[in-house]
């Protein structure tokens, strides 16, 4: 049964592998060029002690850049190309009342089909993670961003289980809707949903977020690391957040809640007269987040759902194939 | 070795095509005493007709003497069909022209006549074989 | 004289049009049985395809499976071979019920009427798959027969022709050394060469090892060189089945002048009756020959046969349909 799922997908193989070759040299050589840039930046800047003033520095080829993002999409392609087809093509053709009529059982069938491309599309997803996680080294240090929706979800452990379960949603579209354009269509627009609702939805209440309350004056407060930001603002002396200010305002309060002593401030004047700095006293800036060191239970998290969606997709098309008539 | 024709629209069973041909192909001197006649898988990829037909075909002929089959070895001929002592087909054809007179005066028509004598052939040979 | 037989239904498709009931399977066939069903349905929804058919598959012979279009021909042989399940009735296949075993599926060859095997790969390419897949594989017949047949063993199937690719089918499922082989219309879409070879090849295959066949069709000249027992199907019942050559022994045409047929169907079963204004035709079953001397009897052939069990329900063509005693 192997021969044959490696007979009948060897082309796809040998694409996928192109693929990611050719991802891998781009990649390698690129990353490999900001590294050095990188590194050299650092040594400059260590020197003049002007580390901490790096932001305005941009990494890399912004091509490749783009490339990168597009990452995302990279995993609902295994679903797209070898998920959909691979049960629904053999129906349609009628193949499977070939393979079904030899001496080797539906379930035996399914569970090799099934197996083998599950681990492709793991590979698939853990190769292309490992070379962006790598390529993106001196960005994320820079930025401090990995935490971030659309960075977290092309790093670390995610992309491999999205592809897992693009690939599962593809091969029971396949097997229900019996067709493989009809279930190409259900695997894009099922995947998009599933990982904008989580990744929207869902996985900014993983952990409870933590917030910070700090005073105004004093240049605001960043949590360490690479964090993840919910929300910010101002809160007021009874602890209701306060409208972003969309006219004049002074340090983040809106000028109406403020004494007219405050109004220099507007003006960018950097002296605060006493009664003002009372008044700004009642107000206290929170900024909401997930901390830096929560990055890899995010990850697991998140895994762990999409691993448990795709067994629940395998486990549905195996009921349906093995019960309903051929 | 000879080869067979079955003909599927003929009126004759298959199997009987069978016999008469082996039948006539002894008469003709095309199969000779101790012969081997075509095995059944050998007869079946040439007509793709099925193998219990030729396999009653080869019984029938053994019945009547003809052939004998050896376990393992295959069918072989034994004799010739006997033919008919002298004098035979003139007397037969005599009694034949008084029944068809006959017939005809009874107000069977040529066709009626044909039809019940292909019948009863059929029916006599299988009675006989039976 | 009143008819003894029972005035059948009109809806009652085992029945002649004048009161003859068409024996509807049991007893089927002697000796050994390969396949046995009994009450057996299949429902689609709202469709039934299969109602209630009882038939007796022999071992060892070539079985015929005819019937129109639509009769449930498809769908009696995926029950057969485990592909689809019944929605009533009993089915015994080998000797067990279908099942998902390697066991079972090894005895078992099926061929389905698109052919399908897989377009891109060769005829080599599916040698191999099916010895990865089966536990009796003989590799090299299949080598041998398609050479044979001057069938290329490392074109792409899709690029065969039908025969060579029906050809190439039928070599694959005979490598798997089956006890049972089902063909749905396997030479429905072959020019007259190409089905000689493949039923020659089939009877060979039939002769060296002595394996069972059914075989579907709705052409009745296909078959009846090749095959030795039918079971007929229409409108999803069975109508017929039994061995040919008995069949056709028991049944005879019976014509004469238009007049009351009565005495005949007290000797003997009228499977269907066609008059025309000079005279009635008679297709009956029964032992015996008939006593009304006004009466012609000759033998029928299968396509007769076929067409007259398959026509039951259907009005005669050409004839009007008037009741019984009428006129002389």
């Amino acid at each position: 049964m192997t021969w044959l799922v490696w007979r009948q997908h060897r082309a796809q193989f040998y694409v996928g592998a192109a693929v990611l070759a050719a991802l891998a040299v781009l990649l390698l050589v690129t990353g490999l060029q900001m590294a050095s840039q990188w590194h050299s930046d650092l040594v400059a800047c260590t020197a003049t002690h002007s580390c901490h003033d790096q932001g305005g520095l941009f990494l890399g080829n912004r091509a490749i850049g783009f490339l990168v993002i597009m990452t995302l999409g990279a995993p609902v392609l295994v679903g797209l190309f070898w998920g959909a087809p691979l049960v629904a093509a053999e129906l349609e053709t009628g193949t499977s009342q070939f393979v079904w009529m030899q001496s080797v059982t539906r379930a035996r069938w399914l569970a090799v089909k099934a197996g083998w491309m599950l681990l492709a599309a793991a590979v698939w997803g853990g190769i292309i993670s490992a070379l962006v996680t790598w390529w993106s080294g001196p960005n994320n240090a820079l930025y401090l961003n990995g935490f971030n929706p659309g960075r977290f979800d092309i790093m670390g452990i995610v992309p491999v289980a999205y592809s897992v379960f693009a690939m599962a949603l593809g091969i029971a579209a396949g097997a229900l809707l019996h067709r493989t354009l009809p279930a190409m269509a259900v695997t894009l627009a099922g995947f998009i949903a599933a990982r904008a609702v989580i990744a929207l939805y869902l996985r900014p209440h993983y952990m409870t977020a933590v917030t910070a309350f700090y005073k105004l004056t004093g240049g605001g407060y960043t949590p360490p690391g690479s964090y993840w930001q919910l929300a910010q603002g101002v809160v007021g002396p009874n602890g209701q957040v306060l409208p972003q200010p969309n006219g004049a305002y002074a340090d983040g309060v809106p000028m109406s809640y403020l004494p007219h002593s405050c109004a220099p401030l507007n003006g960018g004047a950097t002296k605060v007269p006493p009664s003002c700095a009372q008044a700004l006293a009642h107000f206290r800036g929170f900024i909401t987040y997930q901390p830096a060191d929560r990055y890899w239970t995010f990850q697991g998290i998140e895994t762990g759902i999409f691993v448990a969606l795709a067994a629940a997709l395998i486990a549905i098309t195996a009921v349906v194939l093995l019960r309903r008539d051929a | 070795m000879i080869s067979f024709r079955v003909d599927s629209r003929s009126v004759v069973p298959p199997y009987l095509q069978i016999v008469q041909q082996v039948r006539q192909a002894l008469r003709m001197g095309l199969l000779d005493v101790g012969d081997q006649l075509p095995t059944v898988r050998e007869v079946v990829s040439a007509t793709a007709i099925n193998p219990n037909t030729v396999l009653k075909a080869y019984r029938d002929l053994e019945r009547e003497g003809l052939v004998e089959a050896r376990a393992g070895h295959g069918t072989f001929v034994l004799r010739r069909p006997p033919g008919p002592p002298p004098g035979t087909h003139s007397r037969l054809g005599r009694s034949l022209a008084s029944w068809v007179r006959e017939a005809r005066d009874a107000g069977l028509d040529d066709e009626s006549i044909e039809s019940l004598l292909r019948v009863t052939l059929r029916t006599t040979a299988e009675e006989e074989i039976a | 004289m009143t008819p003894i037989r029972p005035v059948p239904g009109p809806r009652d498709p085992q029945v002649g049009s004048l009161g003859a009931a068409a024996p509807r399977g049991a007893g089927c066939g002697s000796g050994p049985a390969a396949i046995q069903t009994s009450g057996l349905s299949k429902r689609y929804r709202a469709v039934s395809a299969l109602t209630d058919c009882t038939i007796t598959v022999p071992e060892g012979r070539i079985t015929a499976l005819i019937g129109p279009n639509g009769a449930g021909k498809t769908t009696l042989l995926r029950l057969f071979a485990g592909l689809a399940a019944p929605t009533a009735g009993e089915l015994t296949v080998n000797g067990t019920a279908p099942r998902q075993d390697p066991a079972f599926l090894a005895d078992i060859g099926f061929l389905a009427q698109e052919i399908p095997l897989y377009r891109r790969l060769s005829a080599a390419d599916h040698i191999e798959a099916g010895a990865h897949l089966n536990p009796r594989w003989d590799g090299a017949s299949v080598r041998e027969r398609l050479t044979a047949l001057h069938v290329p063993l490392d074109r792409a199937v899709g690029k065969l022709s039908g025969g060579q690719r029906a050809q190439v089918a039928l070599a694959l499922i005979l490598a798997k050394e089956p006890r049972l082989l089902l063909l749905d219309e396997p030479v429905a879409a072959l020019d007259p060469l190409a089905r000689r070879n493949f039923l020659a090849t089939l009877a060979d295959a039939v002769a060296a090892s002595g394996l069972t066949v059914v075989m579907s069709s709705h052409l009745v000249a296909d078959l009846e060189r090749v095959c030795d027992h039918i079971i007929m199907l229409a409108s999803s019942r069975v109508q017929l089945c039994g061995d040919i050559e008995e069949l056709l022994a028991e049944h005879q045409i019976l014509v004469g002048p238009r007049k009351d047929i009565t005495a005949i169907q007290r000797s003997h079963a009228v499977v269907q009756v066609t008059r025309t204004p000079r005279q009635v035709t008679l297709l009956v079953r029964g032992k015996g020959p008939v006593a009304d001397p006004a009466f012609q009897a000759s033998d029928v052939s299968l396509e007769e046969l076929v067409l007259a069990y398959m026509g039951q329900d259907a009005p005669p063509a050409l004839a009007r349909l008037t009741t019984v005693g009428d006129g002389q």
